[in-house]
């Protein structure tokens, strides 16, 4: 065997052991995106899902609550907001202030007995803890599976493979944790 | 997701089913000889070996297709419907969601006055998730929700894919070697006294003995075998559940509810006990080889001790702290976890719990206390804190969870908002709202506020400085009222005024 016919099946080895890593990292990179579209789509559901509560959750303590009429307002407008809102960032900024409005809102309930002993309030009340909840966790899960894929971006040497196809960051859904800088301090002195 | 302990999941059922199937055949060929005439013990063997094989691959198909029924079926369990549970199948959807689960798990209810749960199934596609009647009494949102987190880990780390698979196989052996002990009783006293008789004993002795020793040592060893698993499992599935659910406390607190329920699970066949979040049987065996699970207090101290975030490694730091144990639960690089998993605030419907006879109680002692100049911290673990005066130094360390506080010194001020406090005790993150008509101390101090006293109906009004609401009787007879919320007074004038009741309060 000549050199170069060493030097070739080197090359292509090399050439093909490049050829298979790309394939990889371009498939990884593939699943990635979709699973962030999937976390983004369930974050809509929920979003969606909080969004039609609304309308009944002001409905029925609507009677309960004539002189809380800005509560009430403040709730619904902040809806009417989200539910118009388009990219992501726009829907970070509008459903902080929709999360916001709901925690005054079920804050202001605390001084209606008769409103929380209302049956329909009740089971209005666990439906929104629970759309709450799934908001949350549903970001939780988004961003991390849009942390995974930022990080192959942004690393050697996936990043190489990322550029070539055109792979972008994804972006954080981030929604401020309104209740928690709202929150009463604690303290006894 | 602990990529490690799926793959070591994985591994152990198929050995697992292997070693069952070697362990059955070559039983059943033994037994196959002891039971056989002298003239073809081999011949008889074959037939028993053959026998068992066919028994381990019956048990084999019904562990891996039929096993949740089986075993859902021993423990009475029925399935439910969102109609029926609301609060349990949001809960479980919330936390599917959370640990991106492909299905929804079927869910449960066992009909049984103890507090706990399990989940089967032999992957995250195909799980059942099942729970007491007890735990839903006793349990509020947060404190479910933990607990469903637990399930879910073990689901996600197919923890149940081996006990599921164990389970079926434990039970073939004793079903096995219970039909052996019944079949020999009834062969010692018919067919070997007439075998001795006609061929003396012959090879048919030392085989007796080696499958009546099998038949004795096989439920053992699957025991110990079967019981030695889960303890590990089941810290892996307490950090998972702190992770989904942001917030240790509610499983922590579950727990230790659990623990001090006097009510023992009355329907748990042996067989499930691993299943379990907490070992239905604790009170008979709780240490060594064949505990199923680890010591509940250490679980509890652990998901304690988780002070500054809710992700695995902050776990698997309280751990070792609290544990004092070397090895680590986990070999490092196994984590797939990056950046930090911050607690959530507690959810908003513990707020409401009714007081207990004892609360009240402890109440009244706090009050007391307060006019002692004690200085009360209320740690995010839920414990309150009580600094006697004569303590010396302006720290203090929570004695549940060790966070380390500073230590206030308060005067009287600290009664008055005991006093409001006891409306919004009861839950651990109830926060007291501290108003600006307190800081006074002194009632001559404290705001006044003016309100209007509307005779002949009821009538709400909200103090103005905390928004804390009134709903003021017609028979009302008062001239003020200090607020709950923040101590102000708030003064009533008995004009025969006509304004609608609820705009009580002029501005």
């Amino acid at each position: 065997m000549s050199t170069g016919t060493i030097v070739f099946i080197f090359l292509a080895v090399i050439a093909v052991a490049v050829l298979i890593y790309v394939v990889g990292a371009y498939n990884a990179l593939v699943i990635l995106r979709n699973q962030i579209k999937n976390a983004w789509s369930q974050i809509e559901v929920q979003l969606k899902r909080r969004h039609d509560l609304i309308p009944n959750l002001v409905e029925v303590a609507k009677g309960y609550m004539s002189h809380e009429r800005q509560t009430l307002e403040a709730v619904t407008q902040a809806r009417a907001k989200a539910a118009g809102a388009k990219s992501v960032s726009d829907i970070s900024r509008a459903e902080t202030a929709l999360s916001g409005a709901i925690g005054q809102f079920l804050a202001v309930v605390e001084n209606y007995p008769d409103l929380k002993a209302n049956q329909n309030f009740l089971a209005l009340q666990e439906e929104l803890t629970t759309t709450e909840n799934r908001i949350a966790f549903a970001r939780q899960a988004y961003n991390d599976q849009v942390l995974f894929l930022n990080n192959k971006v942004e690393m050697f040497p996936s990043n190489i493979v990322a550029g070539m196809f055109g792979f972008r960051k994804g972006q954080f859904f981030e929604l401020e944790e309104q209740s928690e800088r709202a929150a009463p301090r604690v303290s006894f002195g | 997701m602990f990529w490690s302990v799926i793959a070591e999941n994985k591994r152990k059922t198929v050995s697992l089913i292997v070693l069952m199937g070697f362990f059955l055949i070559s039983s059943g060929s033994m037994i196959g000889m002891a039971l056989a005439d002298a003239q073809h013990p081999y011949a008889a063997g074959l037939i028993g070996a053959a026998v068992a094989g066919a028994v381990w691959v019956v048990m084999l198909l019904v562990s891996l297709f039929a096993s949740d029924n089986v075993l859902l079926g021993l423990t009475h369990a029925r399935e439910v419907t969102r109609d029926m549970y609301p609060q349990l199948i949001n809960v479980v959807e919330e936390m599917v969601i959370a640990g991106s689960l492909p299905h929804m798990p079927r869910i449960f209810v066992v009909d049984d006055p103890s507090p706990n749960a399990f989940a089967m199934g032999k992957s995250p596609d195909k799980s059942c998730i099942c729970v007491t009647a007890g735990l839903l009494a006793l349990c509020d949102r947060d404190e479910l929700q933990g607990v469903v987190a637990h399930e879910i880990g073990h689901i996600m780390n197919r923890d149940v894919l081996y006990m599921t698979v164990a389970a079926t196989m434990l039970g073939s052996i004793l079903f096995i070697s219970d039909m052996f002990v019944r079949s020999f009783r009834y062969t010692s006293t018919t067919r070997l006294a007439s075998r001795s008789r006609r061929a003396g004993g012959g090879a048919a002795g030392p085989l007796l003995i080696v499958s009546l020793l099998l038949a004795i040592i096989g439920p053992i060893l699957a025991r110990v075998l079967y019981f030695s698993i889960s303890r590990r499992r089941e810290y892996l599935a307490d950090a998972t559940s702190a992770r989904l659910t942001r917030y240790p406390e509610g499983l922590a607190s579950a727990l230790e509810k659990i623990g001090q329920s006097p009510v023992m699970l009355s329907s748990a066949p042996s067989a499930i006990a691993p299943f379990y979040t907490v070992n239905p049987y604790r009170q008979h065996i709780s240490s060594g080889a064949f505990a199923t699970h680890p010591p509940l207090s250490e679980r509890i101290q652990i998901l304690r001790a988780m002070s500054h975030g809710a992700g695995y490694t902050d776990y698997l730091k309280a751990y070792v702290r609290v544990t004092r144990r070397r090895r680590a639960l986990l070999p490092p690089g196994d984590l797939t976890e990056r950046g930090k998993v911050d607690i959530r605030q507690a959810s908003r419907d513990g707020c409401s719990a009714p007081a207990t006879r004892a609360e009240s109680l402890r109440r009244a002692g706090d009050i007391i206390r307060a006019l002692n100049d004690f200085a009360f911290i209320t740690c995010a673990c839920g414990l309150r804190i009580k600094v006697a005066p004569e303590y010396p130094k302006d720290r203090i360390a929570c004695p549940r969870c060790s966070r380390v506080h500073p230590v206030q010194r308060s005067g009287a001020a600290a009664v008055g908002s005991l006093l409001s406090a006891s409306s919004a005790m009861g839950a651990p993150a109830a926060a007291k709202v501290v108003c600006p008509g307190q800081e006074g101390g002194h009632p001559s101090e404290r705001t006044v506020q003016e309100a209007r006293f509307v005779p002949g109906r009821w009538q709400k009004i909200a103090c103005e400085i905390c928004g804390h609401g009134y709903e003021i009787s017609p028979r009302f007879s008062g001239r003020r009222l200090v607020c709950s919320g923040c101590g102000a007074v708030i003064r009533f004038s008995r004009a025969a005024g006509q304004g609608d009741g609820s705009s009580g309060i002029p501005a």
